[in-house]
């Protein structure tokens, strides 16, 4: 039952030191606009997938990202240096993806392409993992919404079981249980997929 | 890919990828480009803030003084437009039965009310 997040996130990102993230705020919180820029640079790639598994829309989800940004940025103040910095964004951005999901009312079916029905000509590389990428976002979509970030937090993003129940407010037995539910669904669907080829 | 355990603690390499590529983000820069810009725009919003805050206190303080003067400033007047008085009602009121006369008489006194006067304000 290891907790402890890895020193190297999935896809050979490396994590970012949690004094170095603490030093940054720090500046940040003191005004320093290029501390401020340095952590939205790092964290931006992270914040806009998670946004992207709450909204689904892109679009959506950049707006959302930038509204965390923003608030994180009003919030600094509030952030403990003593803890690591991605969890206490992270918890920001997915309370204003899912609070932009709730103004607006996000057609998950505009997630799904029609691009899946094609069938004839085999597609090229790209053209798969465009389609597997559908998939997976079609997939991810009928999972709650709980799940799907639990499970982009863990193997997307490399957080713990612990950070993410930081991140969601939730208790870290149901964080692992709604990865591991999310994984079996995900799982089961790249299975199919990969018997198709 | 391998079953996985319930609750197993370590990331899917394989899962963890495919999601990652179904979420990737398009170009970084545009968007950070943009999240600095609305940054420099909150900042310049949280200065402007304070300022108006300081701003309304002042004019608060300022209005309230404003009415106690001008409530001091409207008693004062009252008080001084109740008891002004002419010059002629001061002598006349200071003055003796001599200076009374002299004062208060339409026609122009002769020499004997003056003498009058004078002695009045001898003794």
């Amino acid at each position: 039952m290891q907790s402890d997040p890895p020193a190297q996130l999935p896809g050979g990102v490396a994590r970012i030191p949690d004094r170095d993230e603490a030093e940054l705020a720090a500046r940040a919180r003191a005004g320093d606009r290029a501390a401020f820029g340095t952590l939205v640079e790092r964290f931006a790639p992270q914040a806009r997938r998670i946004a992207r598994a709450v909204l689904q829309n892109p679009d959506d989800a950049d707006d959302a990202a930038q509204d965390a940004f923003l608030s994180a940025l009003v919030k600094l103040d509030q952030y403990d240096p003593r803890r690591p910095f991605g969890p206490w964004l992270m918890r920001i951005v997915a309370n204003a993806a899912t609070d932009r999901r709730r103004r607006r009312a996000v057609r998950q079916a505009e997630a799904l392409e029609p691009e899946l029905a094609g069938g004839g000509s085999r597609p090229d590389l790209d053209a798969e993992r465009r389609a597997l990428g559908e998939r997976l976002r079609a997939a991810l979509a009928q999972l709650p919404e709980r799940r799907r970030l639990a499970v982009v937090l863990f193997d997307v993003e490399g957080y713990s079981h612990a950070e993410i129940a930081d991140i969601l407010s939730i208790p870290e037995g149901t964080a692992r249980s709604e990865v591991f539910h999310a994984r079996r669904t995900l799982r089961s669907l790249l299975q199919d997929w990969k018997e198709g080829e | 890919m391998e079953p996985s355990l319930p609750f197993d603690h370590r990331a899917d390499p394989e899962l963890g990828a495919a999601l990652r590529a179904a979420l990737e983000p398009a170009d970084p820069a545009p968007f950070v480009a943009r999240v600095l810009a609305q940054a420099e725009l909150t900042r310049a919003r949280r200065r402007d803030v304070p300022t108006w805050d300081i701003l309304a206190r002042w004019a608060r303080a300022g209005i309230a003084a404003a009415v106690a003067a001008a409530l001091v400033a409207g008693f004062a007047m009252g008080r001084a437009m109740q008891s002004r008085a002419t010059l002629d009602d001061v002598m006349v009121a200071s003055a003796g039965a001599g200076a009374n006369a002299l004062l208060s008489s339409p026609r122009a006194p002769d020499a004997s009310v003056v003498f009058t006067s004078l002695v009045e304000r001898e003794r």
